[in-house]
């Protein structure tokens, strides 16, 4: 458990940093949703667009939230921004890794979130459904299924990156 | 949806189906440190919250830009210059209008806004940064988004 602790002196560390740079209020009213799942030793490695953000081995069938942060730069602010997915295995063991974000006008999905069907995600703001592997359920608000998360596997641990459209795919 | 010129822009392709109005309500104080910095601390978390409320319903919350007040035992007067925003969201799609505040003064107000209260006792400790705060913040987000569902 020695391990867990340099987890979160690590995270403080970054988020001192971060006040160092100007971060201070972007992090503070983003920071609060994160769970932390960053190995730190890679943590130093992902600078580039992918993050790690969970072990392959903890994923499992049952589609799962994952929290990770990542730092964001626009032309005033770096900002540290909040990024979620949803993240299963497929009947081949292939990981899916999905956006929570609705393709109807951006709420954010939750997976059996609305009890007459507990095997879809599901939009609360227009009842809007998708199906386990993201494509939208017809007849219902979405336009299209939803993004998925280019991903990469190192050391046993998901790294994810952009997300793209289904048409890309 | 937040007031920047790219959501409204998606606002107006879709108005029937942004039909919630969440308007922050920030005290201030010139009062003395205490009470400022009790203010500062206020309108900080406060923003979190509405922020994170809107990341998660962001189809169909509006979030408006902070209404400020001057810090008083008696908010009547605010009372009717907020009625007066919520009839005027009336004439656009907003059907509900829900009013966000730690201020405990809109308890008593509660009856006379057009709209509903959203009130949480303010989180004492000053570091938003610190586990504990945002397992906190974290949980009362939820109850609110949840709360927020069921006038839906
Ligand atoms: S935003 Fe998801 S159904 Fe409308």
């Amino acid at each position: 458990m020695s391990e867990k602790r340099q987890q979160v002196s690590r995270r403080q560390f970054l988020n001192y940093t971060l006040t160092g740079v100007g971060g201070f209020m972007a992090a503070g009213m983003l920071a609060p949703m994160v769970r932390f799942a960053i190995d730190p030793a890679l943590q130093a490695s992902s600078t580039g667009e992918f993050k790690a953000v969970e072990d392959v081995e903890n994923i499992t069938e049952e589609p799962t939230r994952v929290d990770w942060e990542i730092d964001q730069v626009d032309a005033w602010y770096e900002s540290t921004v909040t990024k979620t997915a949803w993240v299963y295995k497929d009947e081949n063991g292939d990981i899916v890794a999905l956006s929570p974000i609705c393709k109807h006008l951006g709420c954010m999905v939750t997976w059996a979130g609305n009890d007459d069907y507990p095997d879809q995600f599901y939009c609360p703001c227009h009842d809007g459904r998708y199906y386990k592997s993201g494509e939208n359920v017809p007849n219902t608000p979405p336009p299209e299924g939803l993004d998925y998360y280019e991903y990469k596997i190192e050391d046993g641990t998901l790294l994810l990156g952009p997300t793209k459209p289904r048409g890309e795919a | 949806m937040q007031w920047n010129k790219q959501d409204l822009g998606q606002y107006f392709t879709a108005e029937e189906y942004i039909d919630t109005l969440l308007i922050p309500l920030m005290q201030v104080t010139f009062k003395d440190q205490k009470e400022m910095e009790k203010s500062a601390v206020q309108q900080e978390t406060g923003m979190i919250f509405v922020r994170e409320m809107e990341k998660q319903f962001k189809g169909r919350i509006f979030l408006m830009p902070a209404y400020h007040y001057l810090a008083s035992e008696d908010l009547s007067a605010e009372v009717t210059r907020l009625n007066e925003w919520a009839a005027k969201a009336g004439e656009r799609s907003f059907k509900h209008v829900f009013f966000f505040s730690f201020d405990p003064h809109w308890k008593k107000q509660e009856r006379n806004l057009e709209g509903n209260l959203l009130w949480m006792p303010a989180i004492q400790s000053g570091d938003t940064q610190s586990k504990e705060t945002q397992s906190i913040i974290k949980n009362q987000v939820a109850q609110l988004t949840d709360l927020i569902k069921t006038y839906w």
